[in-house]
């Protein structure tokens, strides 16, 4: 930055632009009262915070905002958003930036996520439909044939008629396919009517954190229009946060025609359970094994807030036992982002990740819990990241994994992300 | 329908403002209703521990008060009620009132509290704000008027399940009544004033605040009862969740205010830096070891007296204050400890800190009720919620006859609330006028027992003060103690001896046991003497064979490490009071008649208001203005912060006052002697062309204003372009072409206010530029236009302002006191250069215009101070009499005060002062004679040496040298302007003057029982 700022008689065009774009992006209306520097973890990152930021759009410092990387740090959490008494939607400061970037500039990782998406019409790993399709089918007969009470389990792809369509992030069916396995079996339990859809299946949109609004609204639109050709009444999102954002925002902001009804399956894990559907219970844990778990910002600050977040709760609680539950501080709409959203894992910077992810890392380590649970792939992948990293004691699961420990039924190759301790359980 | 108004008015509320409201009415002519929801008056007031910046006792100041309200014989107190409709107009309106049933009969209840010992159902103390429990029969607070007992009939065992009925089996007075109904009724007065307060705002279930998941996190009114000795934990500051002594306290300042994301409350409360300043500084006084910490956006310290107060904190008690709004608190899994995070500025970085307590200071906010409730009687209401009203009527609703004061006008601290009621009644009295003394109650004083040479029969009362005293000292002991002491034939003690039952039982007493003598053991008499004097008189006994000791104040205060001397201690001195007493004889006071003419000095807003104020209401008002022409600093003041246009109001008033038949105007001309004293002043006026005028009269109002400071900084006076605020007015008002060329304006704040040398803030200039700089982006919306400051005052609703400023691209810097921001005039080229807050680097600007917010000065020097003979501050500001109960008066009798020689003000403040001036002075008028004191000094002739010491000693001008008679040449003293100091008895070098109430023999008779040694 320089180190004097000289201001002539001038115009402010980023200013007034975002004004014009965002009905609550008046940065002028600036307090530079400091509650959205103190609350963001990214504040320190390349010498900026997100006061600063504003501040320079407001002297209107345009030039030295548009290339500025502190964009691809900031993930978008809105954590600022949430306390700024005056409502500035900093964010979208942020968001607005990254698409002023020539496209071919952003970021490599987060480009070629959302071109591969594009391209393949699956997912940001680009993995065509067919392989999709043949990892889904195989490993559907692999269980019906070995694990005992899933003889009749089905996975199908767009089966018109269904109650629920499912999205399903790339990384199982690439990587680890065996962690496709849970969440099938427990909508087998719950007698789920589901099936997944194939245009853009990928339950992931990294256009998104490439602040390529047309990109994303081609992948939402597809899938929305796809979805209602099959009829579906409910499109539920798997265990990941930044997926249900891109589609709940993305059918507001794109105004998105659509007959389903859009939820997570945490909201339908609390629904099953209380319905008895899922007779899941802590008695497994009798040793006391603490958990904690990761609040993903996308499905409970912003989006659904703290009901999603008590419904978290009492399936965590009814899963691992009230008593063995450690909960973050803070936690709910007020807790701190992983560092792992907002395209951050793919951006390349990974140093300021994780210096980003030291506030979290502090957090779960002071909880003492020996699993965090993570329902959101970002949060599972940075905060196994900072595990490693930091040589720590803690393991990062999905709830699926815990769900189908506590109901006796995870399979010996779906235990990759349990410690030692329960590597056995159950087997 | 009768066209003379009805002579009462109805006051709604019973907070600070309605109890201020109601009592300058019915002390001026009006038969007052007072309408108060809750079973008692007080208001928040009533809940504090403390008050700003004097840190006086809350209850102490406001007791007197409230017990003046409930014996004031036309003062009708209708508790349990509210308005459900206002009909008719000014003049005239019909008032439905609701007022729920007591269940207990005022009439009968003696409040001696054997009904709540016996009520097995314990229910949340609002009073308490829910840190405490009481009972479904109770009293808000022990002091609390009308002392009479009510049930809770939501919790109440009787009520809800015809159960129980303890009550009503203990009462001894057979108050309890379970068939009381709730009544309607209508009320027809002349106006109507509504004072129904605010609600703080609750932080409730906030992730950010996070007030729901510890104990630990409290709001600013909770704490206040936490400080406070009538609270829960009896004024120790503990941890609530495990009554540990906390080490590390934090304040969160705007918690409610200045947010409109986690709340609807845009607007600045005003009160809530003080009261964090004073809540950290009463919390270190309580232990020295405390580690207190305030959490700002802007030090919002505008009032008279409140920078010295922010200093000292900072200073004095190492109150740390930081700078950052924090984003949220919550508490670390395993520890009882709250964290907060900030940013520090300087270094970019965010720090995690722990504080085991950490207070909210909760904003104020007007509750829906009260809204909806205005709206539907058409008053209009401003964006925040607050009563619409308007500058230079900052007391009328929209609504005609009905007044508002106090918070519901805007956010306010109490001096401004009691300034806002003194305006209010004054509205509201002027409305209805002609109906003055219509419905007013008199009260025959019972005829004066004489007692002159009666064997003295000395009555003690030993008051508790709840645990002020009673919590050091061995009460019980004291009074039977004092039950051995000579001629005492009586000795008892009480909770509160200040509250209004007290009253009732000692003048019972006296009566009964044939009392001539009284001492009470309490507080200070400085504000309590006059109620326990009213008392004896209306016992039929003089009211000065009264003596008051200070065992709180002098003692349990200062003693409270060690109980048993200060239980002796408090022996000893009701001994000497009661040794001094039995010496006492019953004093005279003198009657004067009262000159209802009033002499106004100054001729701008403040002095045309309340020169206005008394005349229309039919008084002879001479006005004194020094300049040729009437207006004052607002002949220089374009628009005010409401936007209204100053001069066309200013003529308006000025051409009133000027024709006005009751106002003799005097222009160019200034006092040049001052005789006489309340009632029967006569004062010389002198004019620039050497004419004097002899003029009586009864009252004055000192109004002479202030000045602005002329810059001697920031290269003032070395570019036409660099102006000050008011230079800036000016050229608004003139449509410079300066103005309209510019494409970049700078403002610098506080320039001669907060300053080593003038550490007051002027209150009114942040306000000022923050107008003035968007009315410049207005005009000229491509303007860049900058204020560089050091905390944005825009206090209140003002708020507003300033983020309409900033929504419309004002740039605001702040800067630090050493670290000032440069002007440089280079080849008639002007750049401004200062360091940014957030981006910690220079900015520089290149700029066509820089306006200095300049101080205010107190105007004049002290020649008009001594002439009335009353005090000015360390700023040059006359000085009030109280600073929170009395802020339009002196202390010498029948001077008032208002405006900007007050203190600075915008325009509204100073027109709502000028107006509560004239409402005492209404007070006075509405008298037909006053009294003098009765304990005054005296000169035994034959004695004086003819000296003159007392002449030249007196601050009141009492003493002179008799200049005829057989007695010529020695001195006397005028008993009307004798206050009672004493500083001419012990001047006397012959032993010639004395004081009444403080003989020599008395003096030394106080002395005998604790024995010489004790004072050698």
């Amino acid at each position: 930055m320089l180190d004097r700022l000289r201001i002539s008689y001038k115009n402010n065009g980023l200013r007034e632009q975002l004004q014009a774009l965002i009905p609550d992006g008046n940065l002028s209306a600036c307090l530079t009262c400091g509650s959205c520097a103190s609350g963001c973890p990214a504040t320190g990152l390349h010498d900026m915070d997100p006061r600063k930021f504003i501040r320079m759009a407001v002297f209107g410092m345009d030039e030295e905002l548009e290339r500025h990387p502190w964009v691809w740090a900031c993930t978008m959490c809105k954590r600022c958003y949430d306390a700024c008494p005056m409502s500035i939607n900093i964010p979208a400061l942020t968001f607005y930036l990254r698409s002023q970037w020539p496209r071919e500039e952003r970021p490599k990782g987060i480009l070629g996520s959302c071109d591969h998406h594009l391209r393949s019409r699956g997912g940001a790993m680009g993995v065509p439909l067919e392989d999709f399709q043949f990892t889904v089918e195989d490993l559907a007969e692999e269980c019906r044939e070995e694990q005992e009470g899933f003889e009749a389990l089905e996975v199908s792809v767009d089966r018109e008629g269904a109650y629920f369509a499912l999205n399903q992030n790339s990384r199982e069916p690439v990587t680890e396919p065996d962690e496709l396995l849970p969440l099938w079996k427990i909508l087998h339990k719950a007698g789920a009517d589901w099936t997944y859809y194939s245009d853009y299946w990928g339950g992931e949109n990294y256009c998104m954190f490439l602040a390529d609004d047309d990109s994303w609204e081609k992948i939402v639109r597809a899938q929305a229009e796809h979805i209602d050709r099959l009829g579906c009444k409910v499109f539920i999102n798997t265990e990941c946060g930044h997926s249900f954002f891109a589609v709940w925002e993305g059918l507001r902001k794109f105004n998105i025609p659509h007959n389903f009804e859009f939820k997570s399956i945490i909201q339908y894990y609390a629904q099953w359970i209380r319905e008895g559907k899922l007779p899941v219970n802590a008695d497994w844990n009798k040793d006391g094994i603490k958990f904690t778990v990761q609040d993903p910002c996308n499905i409970i600050r912003k989006s659904i807030g703290n009901p999603m977040a008590e419904d978290l709760r009492y399936v965590v609680k009814q899963v691992v036992g009230e008593e063995n539950f450690v909960d973050m501080a803070p936690n709910k709409s007020n807790n701190f982002c992983c560092g792992g959203g907002g395209g951050a894992l793919q951006s390349g910077y990974n140093d300021e990740r994780r210096t980003y992810g030291q506030t979290k890392f502090d957090q779960i380590m002071a909880t003492g819990a020996k699993y965090v649970i993570t329902p959101c792939h970002n949060c599972h992948a940075q905060i196994e990241d900072l595990a490693h990293h930091h040589q720590a004691d803690y393991h990062t699961v999905h709830l699926w994994t815990l769900i189908c420990l506590s109901m006796g039924m995870l399979g010996e190759n779906e235990r990759t992300y349990l410690g030692p301790d329960l590597a056995e359980y159950g087997l | 329908m009768s066209t003379k108004p009805i002579g009462s008015v109805l006051v709604a509320g019973g907070g600070i403002a309605a109890i201020q409201a109601a009592l300058d009415l019915a002390d001026s002519g009006f038969y007052v209703y007072m309408v108060e929801p809750s079973p008692a008056i007080g208001g928040v007031m009533a809940q504090l521990d403390k008050t700003f910046p004097t840190n006086d006792c809350s209850m102490c100041i406001m007791s007197p008060k409230l017990v003046e309200v409930g014996r004031h014989i036309n003062i009708e107190l209708i508790t349990l009620a509210q308005i459900r409709d206002i009909q008719g107009q000014k003049g005239n309106f019909k008032v439905d009132l609701f007022q729920k049933a007591r269940y207990v009969d005022p009439d009968k209840c003696v409040a001696c509290g054997a009904c709540v010992e016996k009520c097995p159902k314990k229910v949340t103390d609002l009073y308490n704000v829910g840190l405490a429990k009481r009972k479904a029969i109770y009293v808000p607070y022990a002091q609390a008027v009308p002392l009479k007992f009510c049930i809770d009939p939501e919790n109440c065992i009787k009520l809800t399940k015809d159960k129980c009925g303890n009550c009503a089996k203990v009462c001894p007075a057979g108050a309890v009544n379970y068939e009381d109904t709730d009544k309607e009724f209508t009320l027809n007065v002349g106006a109507v004033i509504l004072a129904p307060g605010f609600k703080a705002f609750h932080p409730k279930d906030s992730d950010v605040y996070g007030w729901h998941t510890s104990k630990d996190i409290v709001t600013s009114l909770e704490f206040e009862r936490l400080l406070s000795a009538s609270g829960p934990n009896k004024g120790h500051v503990v941890r609530m969740s495990d009554h540990e002594k906390p080490k590390a306290l934090a304040w969160l300042q705007c918690v409610g205010s200045r947010d409109i994301n986690r709340c609807d409350n845009a607007h600045c409360s005003s009160v809530c830096c003080m009261y964090a300043i004073k809540q950290a500084i009463i919390a270190k006084e309580h232990d020295p070891d405390l580690d207190c910490t305030i959490f700002y956006m802007d030090m919002r310290t505008h009032g008279k007296g409140f920078e010295a107060c922010f200093n000292e904190a900072k200073e004095k008690h190492g109150i740390r204050f930081v700078r950052c709004r924090v984003h949220s608190v919550f508490q670390a899994p395993d520890k009882k400890i709250q964290t907060i995070s900030y940013l520090d500025e300087k270094n970019g970085q965010v720090t995690n800190e722990d504080f085991d307590l950490v207070v909210l200071s909760v904003g104020m906010e007007i509750n829906s009720e009260t809204k909806h409730f205005a709206l539907d009687m058409g008053i209009e209401l401003t964006k925040n919620g607050f009563c619409k009203t308007f500058a230079f009527a900052p007391t009328s609703t929209s609504r005609e006859g009905i007044f508002v004061c106090g918070a519901f006008q805007g956010p306010k601290d109490i001096p401004q609330s009691v300034i806002e009621a003194g305006a209010a009644a004054l509205s509201a009295g002027a409305a209805i006028s002609d109906a003055r003394g219509s419905l007013v109650k008199t009260v025959e004083q019972p005829k004066e027992n004489d007692v002159t040479g009666d064997v003295p029969r000395i009555g003690v009362f030993v008051c508790h003060c709840g645990i002020n005293i009673g919590g050091v000292v061995d009460v019980p002991a004291v009074r039977d103690f004092a039950r051995t002491l000579p001629f005492v034939e009586y000795a008892d003690d009480n909770l509160y001896s200040c509250s209004q039952d007290a009253q009732e039982v000692i003048s019972g007493i006296i009566r009964e046991k044939d009392l001539n003598r009284i001492v009470v053991a309490a507080c200070s008499p400085r504000t309590h003497e006059p109620l326990f004097q009213e008392t004896l008189a209306a016992a039929g006994l003089n009211k000065y064979l009264f003596e008051m000791v200070n065992i709180r104040n002098h003692n349990s205060w200062v003693h409270k490490d060690d109980p048993e001397s200060a239980t002796a201690k408090a022996m000893e001195s009701v001994a000497m009071a009661v040794s001094k007493v039995a010496l006492f004889s019953p004093l005279k006071e003198e009657t004067l008649s009262i000159d209802k003419g009033l002499l106004v000095v100054g001729g701008g807003i403040s002095g045309m208001t309340s020169a206005l104020s008394m005349a229309d209401q039919g008084y002879r008002v001479s006005l004194v203005e020094k300049e040729d022409r009437l207006g004052g600093n607002a002949l220089s003041i374009y628009k005010t912060a409401s936007g209204t246009l100053v001069r066309p109001a200013l003529e308006a008033l000025s051409t009133r006052v000027t024709n006005h038949p009751n106002i003799d105007l005097y222009l160019s001309a200034q006092l040049s002697k001052v005789n006489g004293f309340v009632g029967n002043f006569d004062t010389t006026i002198l004019s620039d062309k050497g004419v004097r005028t002899q003029i009586r009269h009864g009252a004055a109002l000192i109004a002479t204003g202030a000045t602005e400071h002329k810059p001697d900084e920031y290269a003032y006076g070395q570019h036409p372009a660099i102006l000050t605020g008011l230079q800036l007015d000016q050229q608004l008002m003139e449509d410079g072409p300066r103005l309209k060329e510019a494409n970049t304006a700078v403002f610098i704040q506080c320039v001669g206010s907060r300053e080593p040398h003038r550490p007051y803030c002027s209150r009114i200039c942040c306000t000022h530029s923050v107008s003035s700089a968007i009315h410049l982006k207005q005009q000229n919306p491509e303007m860049n236009v900058f204020i560089l400051y050091r905390d944005i005052r825009t206090y209140g609703e003002k708020e507003n302002l300033y983020q309409r400023a900033r929504e419309l691209g004002v740039i605001f810097i702040r800067f630090a006191a050493e670290d000032k921001p440069e002007v440089r005039v280079t080849d008639g080229a002007i750049t401004v250069q200062v360091t940014d807050h957030v981006l910690q680097k220079p900015v520089i600007m290149d700029t066509d215009l820089v306006v200095l917010a300049s101080a205010a000065l107190a105007a004049g020097d002290d020649t008009l101070a001594k002439m009335f003979k009353v005090p000015r501050d360390s700023d040059g500001f006359f000085a009030e009499a109280h600073v929170k109960l009395a802020p339009a008066n002196f202390a010498v009798d029948g001077v008032f005060l208002a405006g900007l020689a007050h203190y600075p003000k915008p325009i509204d403040e100073s027109i709502a002062q000028a107006q509560a001036a004239a409402a005492g002075v209404c007070r006075l008028f509405a008298k037909t004679e006053i009294k003098t004191l009765g304990n005054t000094a005296h000169v035994e002739h034959s004695k004086c040496s003819s000296c003159g010491v007392c002449v030249t000693v007196c601050p009141y001008n009492a003493p002179a040298i008799l200049e005829e008679g057989k007695d010529a040449g020695k001195a006397d003293i005028n008993p009307v302007l004798c206050k009672g100091c004493g500083v001419c008895v012990s001047s006397c070098r012959s032993g010639a003057a004395g004081l009444a109430g403080f003989e020599e023999e008395q003096i030394m008779s106080m002395i005998e029982p604790i024995g010489f040694d004790h004072v050698m």
